[in-house]
């Protein structure tokens, strides 16, 4: 078997999820023997920007026209494309905050200069809403374990599997402390999707969300609890909004 | 006649930049150091949240140094806040820090820069010709990524610090483990070094340059400090409080708009290890010095590239003082502490700290109910962009008669030297 030809490409993130590629210390040596890596400019200045690729690891948002076009041309050379990390699979921090007018926000950072960014999205968007997406590996940043694991899905040429269940129900594998029943925590790992077996309520320090919301996270459910301990709906809404993507408007579901 | 020297996208760096020169016969008319990292204004968009929120977001600025960015936010809140932490809370916070510093050194000295000096376009590649100095980077790497989920619950991005401590201790028996692994990679640094000392010379450009860096209270870290020094090509120093840090930066915004010769005068200064070695070199320790004087590193420097060489010398550092750290928790016996209680006032909190690519501050202003009001983040690649451009000219200016290539080359190994972190560069203003 002829080894599959990979791409590992960054658009505005931190560069969290490729760094974690460079992180399997252990491994790192044996993939470069398995996959026939390409174009990896963060770890490599030999670079092919054209030939085809079986798969592409996209990480970041797209935020610039810069952004867009290289995710084009990505998108044109490859036959599947993954999105990795929580940037490039919900808009992740990028794109928290809609309610932000970023047009104020970038001048208040970045001054006149603000003028000159040329924008292809609002704020940081998910590549889905721009190209196919054939599959993502979600957190901030990616887990090795699944990265590893869609590593070898996808040497069999199946897309990344995942988690559809909850943290939560890692949580109480672990037989954890329930940090939002006992300690009135704002954790939202009930409507969080699992594969991190639980890392930070295993800490003792409650879910951030950040590898977005798992298959059928029930949200009202979640709110109505906080509230009840006396959060304010706000703050649940704006810690929902980092990661996990409260559903927006028009594609809520339905009441029952 | 108009010739440009362009780097598109820039290798082996953290993030998306690229490199501009522009010439006019012989005259330099332009030299760039280009961003294209889209803005995310952080700083902005995390306004009107709750104190608590706030490392976890601020931190994601950038993956390679996440480690001491979460850990300055906390401490830039808990100034605000005037939180007052235990000693073993700031213990493991320098351990932590540290821990950081080992794996982003082990990265960037041997598997980042060292392919440029031997030819190589990366780490893999060299790899074949070098195995057992590839494997051994990556193994004290790894070190430094377990030391850091060890304490903060993630290589990248931690979870377990927080305001007034942290959610859990590490236990004793993964400490024991780390001590072990340690003392293999003390007993392994002579070869480390050796490996560094033996990168073939190279000449990118020779230049007065200024350094800053935290004036180091009594012990070599990276995390406590309340100066930084200023030193100047001479050796003349200059102090300051780090609550004054943009006494250092405003000079910074002067002299970054600085395409053109006249700028020198607003004197860009170096952040980063090199910087840190020549502002703190009375503090090295043993380690340290057997690693200046094996690597021989002479400061203050005139070559950018000696950076590198810096790193690796922190390395010797760090390796040795996170043993003495980890047999100090060890000794104190780990008694879980549940995290200080915090107390949200308004105010205004600052906290100046070394990331490893240089002094990285993060100041916070809260409203009364603990709600972030204004966030101030510089960061070190920020701080470097000035000084790197500035040995873009020197560079450019000494490189009379040579190819484009071998400029590029040049360039491209000054920009890697100071280890940027592109995605880092929250209020880099980038040009038209």
């Amino acid at each position: 078997m002829s080894k599959p030809t990979v791409g590992i490409f960054g658009l505005t993130g931190c560069a969290g999820d490729q760094l974690l590629i460079l992180n399997c210390e252990d491994e790192l040596l044996d993939l470069v023997e398995l996959l026939d890596i390409r174009d990896f400019v963060m770890a490599n200045s030999a670079r092919d920007e054209h030939s085809q690729l079986d798969v592409a690891l996209v990480e970041g948002a797209v935020v610039t026209e810069r952004d867009e076009a290289i995710l084009r041309h990505v998108r044109q050379r490859s036959n599947m494309l993954i999105a990795i990390g929580a940037c490039a699979a919900t808009g992740g921090i990028p794109g928290m905050a809609p309610e932000i007018d970023r047009k104020q926000a970038f001048h208040d950072v970045y001054g006149d200069a603000a003028a000159n960014f040329e924008l292809a999205a609002d704020r940081g968007r998910p590549l889905s809403d721009f190209v196919q997406v054939d599959g993502i590996i979600p957190g901030c940043p990616i887990e090795k374990h699944e990265f590893l694991g869609a590593i070898a899905s996808l040497l069999q040429g199946n897309p990344p599997r995942l988690k559809e269940y909850p943290v939560c129900t890692e949580c109480r594998i672990r037989e954890n402390r329930c940090l939002l029943i006992s300690d009135d925590a704002l954790c939202i790992g009930s409507v969080t999707r699992a594969g991190c077996n639980a890392r930070c309520p295993s800490l003792g320090v409650a879910c951030i969300g950040c590898r977005g919301p798992s298959v059928d996270a029930n949200f009202p459910s979640l709110e109505a609890l906080l509230v009840s301990k006396g959060y304010a709906v706000k703050d649940i809404h704006d810690k929902l909004g980092v990661f996990a993507r409260l559903p927006e408007p028009a594609e809520a579901p339905c009441a029952d | 006649m108009r010739r440009l020297v362009l780097v598109d996208e820039l290798a082996r760096v953290e993030g998306n930049g690229g490199i501009t020169v522009e010439l006019e016969g012989e005259k330099i008319s332009k030299v760039e150091f280009n961003i294209f990292e889209g803005p995310r204004a952080l700083e902005a968009i995390i306004r009107g949240r709750p104190a608590r929120d706030i490392a976890g977001i601020v931190s994601r600025i950038c993956a390679i140094c996440a480690g001491v960015h979460y850990v300055t936010s906390i401490k830039a809140t808990e100034a605000a806040f005037g939180t007052k932490v235990t000693e073993t809370t700031e213990l493991l916070r320098d351990l932590f820090v540290r821990a950081g510093n080992i794996e982003s050194h082990a990265l960037h000295v041997f598997l980042l820069a060292a392919p440029d000096y031997l030819g190589y376009p990366a780490a893999t590649a060299m790899a074949a010709d070098h195995p057992d100095a590839v494997k051994l980077a990556l193994r004290m790497k790894k070190l430094g990524n377990t030391l850091q989920e060890l304490v903060g619950g993630r290589a990248i991005h931690p979870v377990n610090p927080v305001l007034g401590g942290f959610g859990s201790f590490p236990r004793a028996a993964d400490l024991v483990a780390a001590r072990e692994e340690l003392l293999w990679a003390i007993d392994a640094l002579p070869i480390a070094l050796d490996f560094v000392a033996a990168l073939p010379p190279t000449e990118v450009c020779t230049a007065d340059t200024t350094f800053a860096a935290l004036a180091m209270p009594g012990r070599y870290g990276y995390f406590a400090g309340d100066e930084i020094v200023v030193v100047r090509p001479d050796g003349s120093t200059t102090r300051m409080p780090t609550r004054e840090y943009r006494t250092l930066t405003k000079e910074f915004v002067v002299s970054h708009s600085f395409a053109k010769h006249s700028a020198f005068n607003g004197e860009p200064f170096m952040v980063g290890a090199l910087a840190r070695v020549t502002a703190n070199r009375d503090l090295l320790n043993g380690s340290g010095v057997m690693a200046m004087k094996r690597l021989g590193l002479h400061v203050p420097s005139r070559t950018p590239l000696d950076n590198n060489v810096a790193q690796a010398v922190e390395l010797a550092v760090d390796l040795q003082m996170a043993l003495e750290s980890v047999d100090q928790l060890l000794a104190g016996g780990l008694v879980p502490e549940a995290p200080v209680r915090i107390v949200p006032r308004a105010g205004t909190g600052t906290a100046v700290t070394e990331a490893p690519r240089g002094l990285l501050v993060h100041s916070y202003t809260y409203n009364e109910d603990g709600r972030i009001i204004a966030a101030d983040v510089i960061t070190p690649t920020a701080m470097n962009a000035a000084s790197i451009e500035r040995h873009f000219q020197y560079s450019v200016a000494q490189h009379e008669g040579g190819s484009d290539e071998a400029l590029t080359r040049k360039l491209e190994m000054i920009v890697r030297a100071y280890d940027p972190c592109i995605s880092c560069s929250v209020h880099l203003v980038r040009r038209s």
